[in-house]
C-alpha cells in the first residue's frame, strides 16, 4: 500500500463462486456496485461490458476499475463475470489503481 | 461444488461440500477505525437440496449470498427502509425482474436488522418451500450471531410480516 496514502482499507475480502465477486470498502458499506462481463464470438476479439447497477453512475473511474479487472479474468483464461463493489472515500486514480492491485494479487480465478 | 482452500492477506474462508452447519466466522479489524467486518459463512445440507450462505456484516449494511445447490451469484436485491413512512423498498439490482425469489427475504431481513441489506440468491423460481427453508436457517443464523434486534421503534406493525 501507497505510504502517503492516509485512509487504509479495512479489508480486502473475495469468495469463491461460479460469479466472481469482489467487495472493496472503507466506508462501512458496499457503495457502488458493478457488474462487468466478457462477450465472446468466435471471431472477433472478446468485448467486455463493464456497467454501474446500484450507487454513482458519474464516476467513470469506477467504470475503468470494472473494465481492468474483468480484462485481467479474461487474459486468466476465466469467462466468469465479475461483480464488484466499490465503497470508497475518494475515487481517485491512483486509489484505484491500488485496488486493481491488490485484487489481482488476491486473485482466485 | 470442490471444497477449496482460499489464503488472503486478511481472511481466510472455507467452503466444504455435504457438511451439515459448519459454520466459521471471521471478524476482521479494520486499521486505524473502529469499524470490523464480519464474515461468516456456513453450509446446511437438509435431505434433497444444501443450501450455503454467506453473511458479510459492514458497519451500516449487511450483505447475505445464498447458493441452492451451486455456487452462483444469482440474483442480486438491494433493500433499505425508506422514510418517512419507515416502511421497507426493494428492488431487484441484478436480474430478478421476472422472478422476485429472494425479494421477500431482503425486506424481511430490513424489518429485522433495520440496516441496509443486499441480498444475492439463487434459489430456482417457483419454490416456495425453499425460500422459506433457506430463510428461516438464515435468520436463526443472523439469532445467533446477534443482528437481528428487537424490531426498532416506529416501523409499523401491519407490515411486520408478509
Amino acid at each position: 500500500m501507497d505510504s502517503s496514502q492516509p485512509t487504509r482499507f479495512p479489508v480486502t475480502h473475495k469468495s469463491v463462486s461460479l460469479d466472481i465477486k469482489v467487495i472493496v470498502t472503507q466506508i462501512g458499506c458496499m457503495g457502488t456496485i458493478l457488474h462487468a462481463r466478457k462477450e465472446e464470438s468466435v471471431s472477433t476479439e472478446p468485448t467486455f461490458s463493464v456497467s454501474v447497477i446500484f450507487g454513482k453512475r458519474d464516476e467513470p473511474w469506477l467504470l475503468a476499475c470494472g473494465r481492468q479487472l474483468i480484462e485481467h479474468i479474461s487474459c486468466s483464461g476465466s469467462s466468469r463475470p465479475l461483480v464488484l463493489s466499490l465503497g470508497l472515500k475518494d475515487h481517485s486514480p491512483e486509489t484505484l489503481k491500488e485496488i486493481i492491485v491488490a485484487v489481482i494479487e488476491n486473485c482466485l480465478w | 461444488m470442490t471444497s477449496k482452500e482460499l489464503d488472503t492477506r486478511f481472511s481466510e474462508l472455507l467452503l466444504t461440500e455435504g457438511s451439515d452447519s459448519v459454520g466459521k466466522t471471521n471478524k476482521l479489524e479494520g486499521q486505524g477505525s473502529n469499524d470490523d467486518v464480519q464474515i461468516t459463512c456456513f453450509t446446511e445440507d437438509l435431505h434433497d437440496v444444501t443450501f450455503h450462505f454467506q453473511i458479510i456484516k459492514l458497519t451500516k449494511q449487511i450483505y447475505v449470498w445464498i447458493g441452492c445447490n451451486t455456487a452462483k451469484f444469482g440474483h442480486l436485491y438491494a433493500a433499505a427502509i425508506t422514510r418517512p413512512n419507515k416502511t421497507v423498498a426493494v428492488t431487484p439490482v441484478l436480474g430478478g425482474t421476472s422472478d422476485n425469489t429472494g425479494s421477500g427475504i431482503a425486506r424481511r431481513l430490513v424489518l429485522k436488522t433495520g440496516l441496509n441489506i443486499i441480498v444475492a440468491c439463487n434459489i430456482p423460481k417457483d419454490s416456495p418451500t425453499l425460500e422459506v427453508t433457506a430463510e428461516r436457517k438464515l435468520f436463526e443464523k443472523l439469532k445467533s450471531l446477534g443482528y437481528i434486534k428487537p424490531r426498532p421503534e416506529g416501523l409499523p406493525v401491519s407490515s411486520a410480516h408478509n
